[in-house]
């Protein structure tokens, strides 16, 4: 026992008092509550009395002590009696002491056990194709307006996203090509300059980049720049209740807000892949005259001679599919906002990580079209 | 709230506290603004100890800049914030700190953590600046949260709540270390008029139990007159201070035309020769 932060003594009746010599404060209390428990766990008292003598400040830690003083006691069943208290202390103990009945613990959350998680988690992903699906439904039917003349095309908006989407994104998208096109291209000339096959870094680099490798780095360039964007921008509407007002107002939120991002994707998509594609082949032109002796026009040659029309045209096809996936799923995830900051980050987040799945998932479904048809 | 609440229906701001209290704000010779271009200029002022001074002015006159500038989220242009002893105006990490310990304060939307809960929210400046036990901070957050009577949704997150309970949320969390100040940015502000009674009465009880100096932003008349001790008032085109006293005072004895358009809520004359303010 400290008799710097604690007095005690034995009334003749038996009674234990206890004389704190500090503040009851935050910086305090909790060195005191150590000091008590010690001592009541020796002595176990019929009484307790605490003097408050020396106690002229206290606070709601302060508050905290006397009620976990007053459980402890309750519990053991030792009578608790404060005395001498000053009339400011009195003053506060009685204001705060209008919560009566507070536990001296938090509520505790109920967990789920693993069963229930996973039926919530199957609810979600369940209720979330749904919307998915709803939502498709929709921009096909905005789309049909447009064609039909229902409704006019909005040009501006279109053109502002094609410049967000599309242009800005040039730099990054050539950068990223350019060097996965020198990557591969050194992987490549490894093995093939064993066996004397250079030049076929050329064919190489022109197949997988036209067919695969273009329209599928465009379109994750795409998710983590513009669906995140897009789910950012309408989330934070969403939480300004902007698309309420909208929606008071009269727009239908699919034909104003979603359909000009995603008819500008539809249209920077594949003019970005063509980028990529010609990016990559520089990538491995560099490769190929300075490391494998190859001269400009023979590598330009190579990949020209071993390139069909249906390599250029399903990649494009692949792109223009990745490109409105990415814009729709960006959208989505943006409507599908909730309140507060950290739901926005949360949308973001998903857009992306949705977008690069349905990017694998829609490349998978070309590829055994384009395999059944032989293309 | 609470019957012993809703009693004082009718109790407004007692004697103001005595000259002799301590200063706990002074401002001299403050110059804010944003970018360079002052929006108030050359205020000098001071608030003491035990306090409740009420900041009102039309809308865009300054009032949450100058809010910013004593809790120490703006720096000054010009002139000194001293508050709770420690001189701010320079923005020295270590001083702010120390004057940040003394102070809660309650935003307009009450700004709590979205992804935290209630009782969360108003563990974590306990948790962060205190060496309290899990036991000691679960049993002052209930005590705060049964304060503004909201114990029973300490699990809930923010965004389940209407503004009302999230503004009353954000005072627990402010109240949480026990601050010798408490700043408010319009905390009547999109509450219904029993709610807003029952957060001015819950203001009057904090400072005649507790003690706490308050700086109030507001431009809620009933408030003002409920709450305050004196009044700041402060106007856009004058940039700066128009008034300092009991509002009561100023609304029956001021020979200021704005100052009585704003305590008598009417329509002020848009002709400068018209006014009493006039350069």
């Amino acid at each position: 026992m400290d008799p710097a932060t604690l007095e005690t003594s034995v009334a003749a009746n038996g009674d234990l008092i206890l004389i704190p010599a500090v503040p009851l404060n935050q910086q305090m209390v909790q060195h005191l509550w150590q000091e008590i428990r010690q001592i009541l766990a020796q002595s176990n008292p019929p009484q307790l009395v605490l003097d408050f003598r020396n106690i002229q400040t206290i606070d709601s830690a302060g508050l905290a002590l006397l009620q976990a003083l007053n459980e402890y006691c309750r519990t053991n069943g030792i009578d608790v009696r404060y005395q001498d208290i000053a009339p400011k202390v009195e003053r506060f103990l009685t204001f705060l002491n209008s919560a009566k009945g507070v536990a001296a613990g938090g509520e505790h959350l109920v967990r789920e056990n693993w069963v229930s998680r996973l039926g919530i988690a199957v609810s979600a992903g369940l209720k979330d194709a749904r919307e998915q699906i709803s939502f498709s439904g929709s921009v096909a039917v905005a789309m049909v307006r447009v064609f039909t003349h229902a409704k006019p095309f909005r040009w501006r908006e279109t053109w502002y996203y094609i410049q967000l989407c599309g242009a800005d994104a040039m730099p990054i998208v050539s950068l990223i090509s350019f060097l996965m096109g020198l990557i591969m291209a050194f992987q490549a000339a490894v093995q093939l300059r064993q066996f004397g096959g250079n030049i076929f870094v050329a064919d190489l680099l022109a197949l997988a980049f036209t067919r695969e490798l273009g329209p599928f780095l465009t379109a994750v360039i795409l998710a983590g720049r513009s669906g995140s964007a897009f789910a950012a921008e309408i989330g934070t509407m969403k939480v300004n209740e902007e698309v309420d007002a909208l929606t008071v107002m009269g727009f239908d939120i699919t034909e104003f807000l979603v359909m000009p991002k995603i008819y500008a994707m539809a249209l920077a998509g594949p003019l970005l892949t063509c980028l990529s594609n010609w990016m990559g082949l520089m990538g491995g032109l560099v490769v190929g005259v300075i490391g494998l002796d190859l001269t400009a026009s023979s590598f330009l040659q190579e990949a020209y001679e071993i390139l069909d029309l249906s390599d250029v045209l399903t990649g494009l096809l692949k792109s223009f599919g990745f490109s409105i996936v990415v814009g729709a799923i960006g959208c989505l995830r943006g409507l599908q906002t909730e309140q507060g900051a950290d739901s926005v980050g949360r949308q973001t987040t998903s857009a992306v990580v949705s977008g690069i799945f349905l990017i694998i998932f829609v490349d998978a479904i070309f590829t055994v079209i384009f395999h059944v048809f032989d293309w | 709230m609470g019957s012993s609440m809703m009693s004082a229906a009718t109790e407004s701001a007692t004697d103001r506290p005595a000259e002799t209290a301590p200063e706990i704000i002074r401002v001299e010779g403050l110059d804010l603004g944003y970018g360079g271009h002052a929006l108030l200029r050359n205020m000098d002022f001071s608030v003491y100890a035990g306090e409740i001074v009420t900041v009102l002015g039309g809308s865009g006159c300054g009032k949450s800049t100058l809010l910013k500038a004593l809790v120490g989220l703006l720096p000054p242009i010009k002139g000194r914030v001293i508050v709770g002893g420690e001189d701010i105006t320079d923005q020295d990490p270590e001083t702010l700190m120390r004057a940040r310990r003394k102070m809660g304060v309650l935003f307009q939307s009450g700004a709590l953590l979205g992804s935290l809960t209630l009782a969360e929210n108003v563990a974590l400046p306990l948790k962060e600046f205190t060496g309290l036990s899990r036991e000691f901070i679960d049993a002052i957050v209930q005590l705060k949260l049964h304060l503004v009577h909201l114990e029973d949704y300490g699990h809930y997150m923010p965004a389940e709540l209407s503004g009302g309970m999230r503004k009353r949320a954000g005072l627990a969390r402010a109240m949480a270390l026990d601050p010798e100040i408490l700043f408010f940015d319009e905390p009547t502000a999109g509450l219904d008029p029993i709610t807003a009674a029952e957060m001015d009465q819950l203001i009057l009880q904090l400072n005649a139990t507790l003690g706490t100096t308050m700086v109030v932003v507001t431009h809620e008349l009933t408030s003002i007159f409920t709450i305050s001790h004196r009044s700041i008032m402060l106007d856009r085109e004058r940039q700066g201070i128009v008034a300092i006293g009991d509002p009561r005072a100023l609304r029956l004895e001021s020979s200021d035309t704005l100052v009585q358009a704003f305590f008598k809520r009417q329509a002020f004359p848009l002709d400068p020769s018209r006014r009493s303010d006039a350069r």
